[in-house]
């Protein structure tokens, strides 16, 4: 068990300061989530009267959106450099690949939230910083990631690649996308966290499923 | 392994034999309903395409464990098949639930739970049979797959709960307290011999899909064997 979540936090750490030396992935995924911000702006008009009902909405869709660029690029490199052996070999448990690479990818979108929340709420004035609302991001960016990151490490062995992954990930999120808008849009709206205390105990419930059973089979996914 | 028999033949008439009885019986035998008239007719083929839908993306979920314990190639035909074969059912449940929307509910679609759910498991089996067009190795193919398939069955009771807690309108008929539509004997047997007439017909169906499988397989390997013969390797993946 030691040995694991040492694994485990040598390859967040390892993932994370990739990314930290590069910020390949992270400046992507931020101008991508802010240029949907302006697509939604215009597609959708965000009247004073109807925003705060959207918002979740649209803060969700943006944030899954980011979040499935960074998905795309989890696996690549070492994909791309072939060491999925080396990184077998080096762990005690192939589960510790995938805890390291959903916790990095969690990480990941939390940052990209959190930068994406201020300037929202400095576009549209109107504060995001609800304790409940971050709850409910925090809990549907990990059940993203649960499933998100086994999906991942099949699509990127495959010949479509990114192409896959929204295909394959989509359908299976869509209780999370439901859960996360109910409940946020209910929280935005002045709605006592009770009253959407159903939505966050599936959305707790999906991502101790997801991760579970991803934990079972994900040895099937890297190992050959 | 898998081979044409005399039992395949006997399962394949039976369906027949069934699939036409239920058919006459949705004809001749169950009455007209009084609120809604012929077309409520085609609930029972709507209720026994849905099932076998649903059966057939259980099968799958249950041959791909089977496959990544046991790493037989002929689990992956069977789940492979089964996914096929529960596709084109949760297809015809689709397009027959709105064939009785439009005349009921005044509208081919609504955003139901039981139809968001139906559709929802629709695409995910459709990105199951996108997957396992990317992959060229076959023992992946089949590893994918079976991850794929378990963590799909997996996420549709999810999907069904999630939407069931926002509310529904499709008439429950069995399990509910008050039903939506009162059901008479004559309707209850037509429904149980449509219900049985559709299982007995994805059994005979996911059969010769299955050997189907087989073959193709054993294609793929023979193509292999040629082109080493040819040119001397084998391109990995």
């Amino acid at each position: 068990m030691k040995d694991w979540l040492h694994s485990v936090r040598t390859l967040v750490w390892k993932d994370l300061l990739q990314e930290w030396r590069s910020k390949d992935m992270l400046t992507a995924m931020f101008a991508f989530a802010i240029l949907t911000l302006f697509i939604f702006n215009y597609a959708i008009e965000l009247s004073p009267v109807n925003r705060a009902e959207i918002a979740s909405g649209i803060i969700w869709v943006v944030i899954v959106f980011a979040g499935t660029l960074g998905l795309n690029r989890s696996f690549i490199a070492e994909q791309d450099q072939g060491c999925f052996d080396a990184l077998v070999m080096a762990v005690p448990d192939v589960s510790a690949i995938y805890f390291g690479k959903m916790l990095t990818n969690w990480l990941v979108m939390l940052f990209v939230s959190v930068l994406i929340l201020p300037i929202y709420s400095l576009l549209y004035n109107q504060s995001l910083f609800n304790a409940g609302f971050i709850l409910v991001l925090v809990l549907g960016a990990w059940c993203y990631s649960a499933a998100g990151t086994l999906i991942a490490g099949m699509t990127v062995q495959t010949r479509m690649r990114d192409l896959l992954l929204p295909i394959l990930l989509f359908p299976i999120l869509m209780p999370v996308n439901m859960a996360v808008v109910k409940a946020a849009g209910g929280i935005l709206a002045g709605a006592p966290l009770m009253d959407v205390q159903a939505w966050l105990v599936f959305l707790a419930a999906y991502g101790i499923i997801v991760t579970t059973v991803s934990i079972m089979v994900f040895e099937y996914v890297i190992r050959e | 392994m898998l081979f044409v028999n005399k039992n395949l033949k006997l399962l394949s008439f039976l369906a027949f034999l069934l699939v036409l009885a239920a058919f006459a019986m949705v004809l001749f035998y169950a009455p007209i309903e009084l609120n809604m008239g012929i077309v409520q007719k085609v609930f029972y083929f709507h209720v026994s395409a849905a099932w076998i839908g649903m059966l057939a993306f259980l099968v799958a979920a249950v041959c791909g464990i089977l496959y990544l314990n046991k790493k037989q190639l002929k689990y992956d035909f069977i789940a492979f098949s089964a996914v096929e074969i529960g596709l084109l059912f949760t297809a015809i449940a689709n397009f027959s639930g709105m064939i009785w929307a439009k005349p009921i509910w005044n509208t081919w679609w609504t955003w139901d739970p039981r139809l968001t759910t139906m559709t929802i498991m629709a695409f995910t089996y459709i990105g199951y049979l996108l997957l396992r067009r990317g992959v060229d190795n076959p023992e992946k193919r089949a590893r994918f797959g079976s991850v794929y398939a378990i963590i799909g069955f997996a996420s549709v009771p999810l999907t069904f709960f999630s939407s069931r807690l926002l509310r529904t309108i499709h008439p429950t008929i069995f399990g509910a307290d008050t039903g939506d539509m009162a059901m008479i004997p004559a309707m209850y047997q037509t429904m149980a011999v449509s219900i049985i007439a559709f299982t007995v017909l994805f059994a005979a169906l996911l059969w010769h899909r299955s050997l189907l499988a087989a073959r193709e397989s054993e294609l793929e390997i023979l193509r292999a064997q040629t082109e080493v013969l040819e040119f001397g390797e084998v391109l990995d993946d």
